[in-house]
């Protein structure tokens, strides 16, 4: 089959699922419902697979055009696809992890009365999704990260009748509005300054670029701008966790595995503008490494499951930026993937403990399930031990490699992210012990109704196990194969700065020393971690309890919500308050002003709509006489 | 050119048809005529013929623009159900006059010869003028069709009158004729060329209701029955439009400098008229009226300005209007037949008023969603196709360098904005007593469609423009 | 027919300046278009428009002889014919109207105006 053929399936299938199931909903029966959605994902699943295995190893990027798509004067913006080593690897991601989650979804969501709605919106997200990554310029990823926020919006809000929910779809709309203006500036600015959209013609004009170029700097900050919106970095992070209210497999789906990483994307794409603005990427480092450690200190004390998880979704997502700042793309990328493998897992693992509780979530309130969900326990306890960073699973080796790049780079920063695995490694840990060990500590009613998953949710959770294990043989140490496959990607950017691609300086020995630094700083949180909650057989207190004063400031998030709330929120409302009632009477007075005079105005033209023919035949010979009149009598 | 042929067949075939019994053939008979009329249309794809002596032109842009005109009389005849139910009605005749008219207005977008003009603007307007007067007891229904025939058959006298200086002056009826004969220009061309070029232009804008010779359409879109002002509005208009910029662009691109003015000052005129008079109306169907009268104006920018762009952009905006415009009537339709067997009074002013939509979102959600996308796209919102439609309007205004036609234009839609919301805010906000509307299921595919077609068409306008 | 009387009738038509047929036709199409606007009964409205027809078909042959060109003749019979369908479709539309109002003047129609 033609590759354009293949290419436009890729979304289209999602998207077809979605209009079954989108326009027959409450007609489909609810058994199809499922195997339709799953079925779209995986079969654009396979069809990567077979553009995978057919893609030349170090080739350059395939321009699939479908159609023309926006011609406005000189600007020619067609719709196309872009096939290349980083698309393919996201797109891997994305129908991978999908379909693994729409499977859970069946087992986890089919006794809810929107079933079929919740189907079609993850399609829809898949498509969208799809789109983003697969488009050849920034206004098709531009559509994509839109409709990805949009379904976001609607499945954070899918159980719409609590209104705390709705709040928190509200939050994310706005914040990632904010980041969305960045996005859409930064493209403007391209167009500006390329006259193009198009990645190829984009990058290829940027390599003649002087390194430190302005300009450039501008877009990559504009564009970083809506990475932190979408990727919730700080400031912008406080919709990820509020994001939770929605259904679980929503956030190990989009909150965790693939939408949040559309800014690393994003970035990975652009490296060549990113590599040209070195001040830029110092702004990325800084910002991801205080995401890092604000995220990673605010989930030591979290007592809701899923919002550990959340928090460490924010944490990770800065140890990745952490990694783009240092110029490791590949490893930026590569922990991108791990990390869609083991957070996806821990949240679909946290789905089926809050399935067997009966919708409970808080963790003082569980302990000891280990015996009733062995399946869940054993994948759990892989996907916490990859994400500390613990050999020989995954995330040892995406989150070493990102420590050794940044070494390189900055001590102090390394520094600050190994402490950041440390603290990762104590609250994972803390949310394993609490949650498999120890004795139950919900009410006998929780105990009775204990149960193991069915089968459409462990087999997930098997899957996505196993590639935690061993996702880590992508790109062992010392170049692996990741980052020989991802080498074309970054052609550009080593040529505007060959020194950032230079091979590493680090001998293996310091390699080696680093690697048992993290790991050991990791090992040491666990054994704290183990220590505290299972020898002492601590529980967090409750709400209301005393706490001392740091205690206190964490456990409250820092304060963020509320310093958000007073700096900015109120203020701006105070003053919109004064512009109002200022501006009431002068723009309203205006605006009615203009109002009245149309509405009179045609309250008297109607007048001349007399009804009467004789009128109206009189007013065409008299217009087309005083047309002659104009016309051959007065010359102007 | 297989069109013709074909619906001149059909329309026969369905006279005959009318003499069964049952009337449920009638209307998959008519859908199934479109059809084949639409295949056969593209028989000739991306080649140029010209038949009967050269009097008939198919070409690409000739062949999109019967699409056009086919596409919009499918939905429209889709939409016609209720005849079935209707013990007056005589749908063998309707759909056999719309076969009929469909004839005229393929001729009227692909002649090369003014008689055929000429003759493809009769055979539609005569069958317009007995559409409009179909509902027979209807008062209104008669009104409108007297004040149409009268003012047409004017308007059909003062387009002879200037086909005949044009004859006489040139010494030929062909466009190509009349071209050689301007472009002379240089020279010197005698009065009645100029004149007859003016009058025959006037008749022609007469067509499309443009202001000042817009007069009657209110009344007539407003009298005739519903779904027959949905005709109108769309084939008549693409049609007419059509004809007018073949006409131009053909035979009197070296007269720009005569006529470029006085089409420019039409067109703010139609605007202003359009928008402003719409803004008063309290009934929805003749706020369409105007409303129509108003796109007239935004599709004369793109005959005004005569640039290069002005083909697809007449192209992309009257399709991008047809659409809007039937699935708009359609709904109206819905909404007045549901009020009219719920308040019992067969008043149609009050069952056409805009309260006529109050909450009819709530009970009904694909009926408001329609109507929504519809009045977005007339409106020229951003993702939908009308907003396509007056941004490449607009871009050609700018070619030309016609700035004060531009801000007229961009002034009057937001005049624009303002009638259509009004619809949106019923629908959405306002309370009212309407029960859910049951949708026969060819109402909701037309309704669906048009909802899919103006929003991909938004979100890709490129699609079309790929087409020629 | 013998071919000399072929050539007579534009002959004929040629005895008189083609600026005679301009104004003569200009003149009946003109009271044509008076006679749409001062007239109330539809009929003779209708009348008035047929006026301005004759006035286009008149026109159409002198031209046509003037410029030895068939073109305009055969126009003539085209609007001849549509002025036939034109004519049988109003005076349905004005019977019709006659049955409801008993009446066929204009000025009482004004029931859709604004």
């Amino acid at each position: 089959m033609q590759i354009g053929l293949l290419c436009a399936l890729i979304p289209l299938l999602p998207l077809l699922g979605f209009v079954i199931n989108g326009v027959g909903f409450r007609r489909v029966p609810t058994g199809l419902v499922g195997g339709i959605a799953t079925l779209a994902v995986l079969a654009s699943f396979l069809i990567v697979v077979s553009l995978f295995m057919s893609f030349p190893a170090e080739g350059g990027p395939q321009i699939v055009p479908l159609f023309d798509w926006i011609s406005v004067g000189d600007l020619h913006i067609p719709f196309s696809f872009q096939i290349d080593q980083l698309s393919l690897l996201m797109l891997l991601v994305v129908t991978g992890v999908g379909t693994l989650i729409h499977l859970y979804s069946i087992g986890y969501m089919h006794h809810d009365e929107g079933f079929g709605k919740f189907m079609a919106f993850l399609n829809l997200f898949i498509f969208f999704m799809l789109l983003l990554v697969m488009g050849a310029n920034y206004v098709i990823m531009f559509i994509g990260w839109e409709g990805v926020g949009l379904c976001s919006y609607l499945l954070i809000g899918f159980w719409n009748k609590n209104v705390s929910y709705n709040n928190a779809a509200r939050k994310a709309f706005v914040m990632n509005r904010i980041g969305d203006l960045g996005f859409l500036l930064g493209i403007f600015t391209i167009i500006n300054t390329f006259g193009t959209v198009e990645y190829v013609d984009v990058f290829k004009q940027a390599t003649s670029l002087p390194m430190g170029d302005t300009t450039v700097l501008v877009i990559a900050l504009l564009l970083f701008v809506g990475a932190m919106g979408k990727s919730a970095q700080v400031p912008l992070y406080t919709w990820l966790p509020d994001a939770m209210a929605g259904p679980t497999p929503v956030s190990a789906l989009i909150h965790a595995a693939t939408m949040v990483t559309a800014g690393i994307y994003m970035v990975v794409r652009s490296n060549v503008l990113y590599t040209l603005a070195p001040q830029a990427l110092e702004v990325v480092g800084i910002i991801a490494i205080i995401t890092a450690l604000l995220a990673a200190s605010i989930g030591l004390l979290q007592n809701d499951i899923k919002k550990v998880l959340a928090y460490s979704t924010v944490s990770q997502l800065g140890y990745m930026f952490l990694g783009l700042s240092a110029t490791a793309y590949t490893a930026g990328m590569f922990h991108v993937i791990t990390h869609a493998f083991f957070k996806a897992l821990l949240f679909l693992g946290a789905g089926s403990v809050i399935h067997a509780m009966s919708n409970e979530q808080d963790i003082r309130k569980m302990g000891g399930l280990r015996k009733a969900l062995p399946v869940t326990f054993i994948t759990f306890a892989i996907g916490t031990w990859a994400i500390s960073g613990l050999p020989p699973f995954a995330g040892f080796f995406s989150k070493d490699e990102i420590l050794a790049h940044v070494f390189e780079h900055s001590k102090v920063l390394w520094a600050l992210g190994v402490l950041g695995s440390g603290l990762t490694s104590f609250y994972m840990f803390r949310l394993l012990f609490l949650t498999f060990f120890g004795e139950f500590r919900g009410t006998a009613e929780q105990k009775h109704h204990l149960h193991e998953s069915p089968a459409t949710m462990t087999i997930p959770l098997i899957i996505l196990a196993i590639l935690s294990a061993v996702g880590g043989a992508l790109n062992l140490p010392g170049g692996g194969w990741l980052s020989h496959f991802l080498e074309p990607i970054f052609e550009g950017s080593r040529q505007v700065n060959p020194e950032a691609f230079a091979e590493s300086t680090i001998e293996h020995s310091t390699e080696y020393v680093l690697m048992a630094v993290s790991a050991g700083v990791a090992l040491l949180a666990l054994i704290a971690a183990y220590v505290m909650y299972i020898s002492r057989k601590a529980v967090p207190a409750s709400d209301e309890a005393d706490r001392s004063m740091p205690e206190q400031v964490i456990y409250n998030k820092y304060y963020v919500d509320e310093l958000y709330e007073a700096a900015i929120v109120r203020p701006i409302r105070s003053m919109g308050d004064t512009f109002y009632s200022f501006g009431e009477f002068a723009v309203d007075g205006l605006v009615n002003g203009v109002a009245w005079l149309v509405k009179q105005s045609s309250a008297q033209l109607r007048r001349l709509q007399s009804g009467s023919i004789g009128f109206y035949v009189f007013a065409m010979v008299l217009s087309i006489v005083l047309i002659f009149a104009l016309r051959f009598f007065i010359r102007f | 050119m297989f069109p013709i042929v074909l619906l001149s067949v059909f329309a026969v075939v369905l006279l005959f048809l009318g003499f069964l019994k049952s009337r449920s053939v009638l209307l998959p008979a008519t859908l199934l005529f479109l059809v084949a009329a639409l295949v056969a249309n593209f028989l000739d794809w991306n080649k140029t013929y010209l038949y009967f002596n050269s009097m008939l032109r198919t070409d690409n842009l000739s062949m999109v623009f019967t699409a056009i005109v086919l596409l919009s009389s499918f939905l429209v005849v889709a939409l016609s159900g209720s005849f079935e139910d209707d013990e007056a009605a005589q749908p063998a005749e309707y759909y056999a006059i719309i076969l009929f008219s469909l004839v005229g207005a393929i001729m009227m977008i692909g002649y090369e010869n003014l008689v055929m003009l000429f003759v493809g603007v009769e055979i539609l307007s005569v069958a317009m003028y007995i559409l409009t007067g179909s509902d027979k007891r209807n008062l209104r229904s008669n009104e409108a069709a007297l004040k149409y025939f009268l003012m047409g058959a004017f308007a059909t006298g003062i387009m002879l009158f200037g086909m005949a200086l044009l004859y006489g002056a040139s010494g030929s009826f062909t466009l190509a004729g009349i071209a050689s004969y301007a472009s002379h220009a240089q020279q010197g061309l005698s009065l009645i060329f100029y004149v007859g070029l003016l009058m025959l232009l006037v008749g022609l804008l007469f067509k499309v209701s443009a202001a000042p010779f817009h007069f009657w359409t209110p009344d007539v879109y407003d009298g005739a029955p519903t779904i027959f002002t949905a005709y109108m509005s769309t084939v008549v208009k693409t049609a007419g439009f059509a004809a007018l910029l073949h006409l131009l662009a053909a035979s009197f691109t070296y007269v720009y400098s005569f006529w470029g003015i006085i089409l420019a000052v039409v067109t703010a005129i139609t605007l202003i008229a359009g928008n402003v008079t719409a803004v008063y109306q309290n009934s929805f169907k003749r706020m369409m009226a105007y409303s129509s009268i108003s796109h007239a104006g935004y599709l004369l920018i793109g005959l005004a300005a005569l640039s290069a762009q002005s083909r697809q952009a007449i192209v992309f905006y009257s399709l991008a209007y047809s659409i809007a415009t039937i699935s708009a009537f359609g709904v109206l339709m819905l909404v007045t037949r549901q009020r009219g067997m719920q308040t019992l009074s067969s008043n149609p002013l009050s069952n056409e008023s805009f309260d006529a939509f109050n909450g009819l979102a709530k009970q009904n959600p694909l009926l408001g969603l329609a109507m929504a996308t519809s009045m977005l796209s007339l409106a020229g919102i951003p993702l939908t196709a009308g907003f396509w439609g007056k941004f490449y309007m607009f871009s050609t205004a700018v070619e030309r360098g016609q700035i004060w036609l531009l801000v007229v234009a961009v002034l009057m839609s937001a005049v624009g904005i303002y009638y259509y919301f009004r619809v949106i805010i019923a629908m959405y906000f306002r309370d009212g007593a309407t029960e859910p509307i049951r949708i026969s299921p060819v109402f909701r595919y037309v309704l669906v469609a048009a909802i899919i077609l103006t929003i991909g068409l938004g979100v890709a306008p490129g699609l079309l423009q790929g087409l020629f | 027919m013998q071919p000399t009387q072929d050539v007579l009738i534009p002959e004929v038509i040629q005895q008189i300046p083609l600026t005679y047929y301009l104004i003569l036709s200009t003149v009946l199409f003109i009271i044509g278009i008076i006679g749409v606007l001062t007239r109330r009964n539809a009929i003779i409205i209708f009348m008035s428009i047929e006026l301005m027809l004759n006035a286009v078909n008149l026109l159409l042959i002198a031209f046509s002889s003037y410029k030895s060109d068939s073109a305009g003749q055969v126009f003539v019979f085209f609007i001849m014919a549509v002025a036939a369908a034109e004519v049988s479709v109003g005076l349905a539309i004005i019977v019709m109207i006659y049955r409801n109002t008993r009446s066929i003047d204009v000025g009482l129609l004004n029931k859709l105006k604004w």
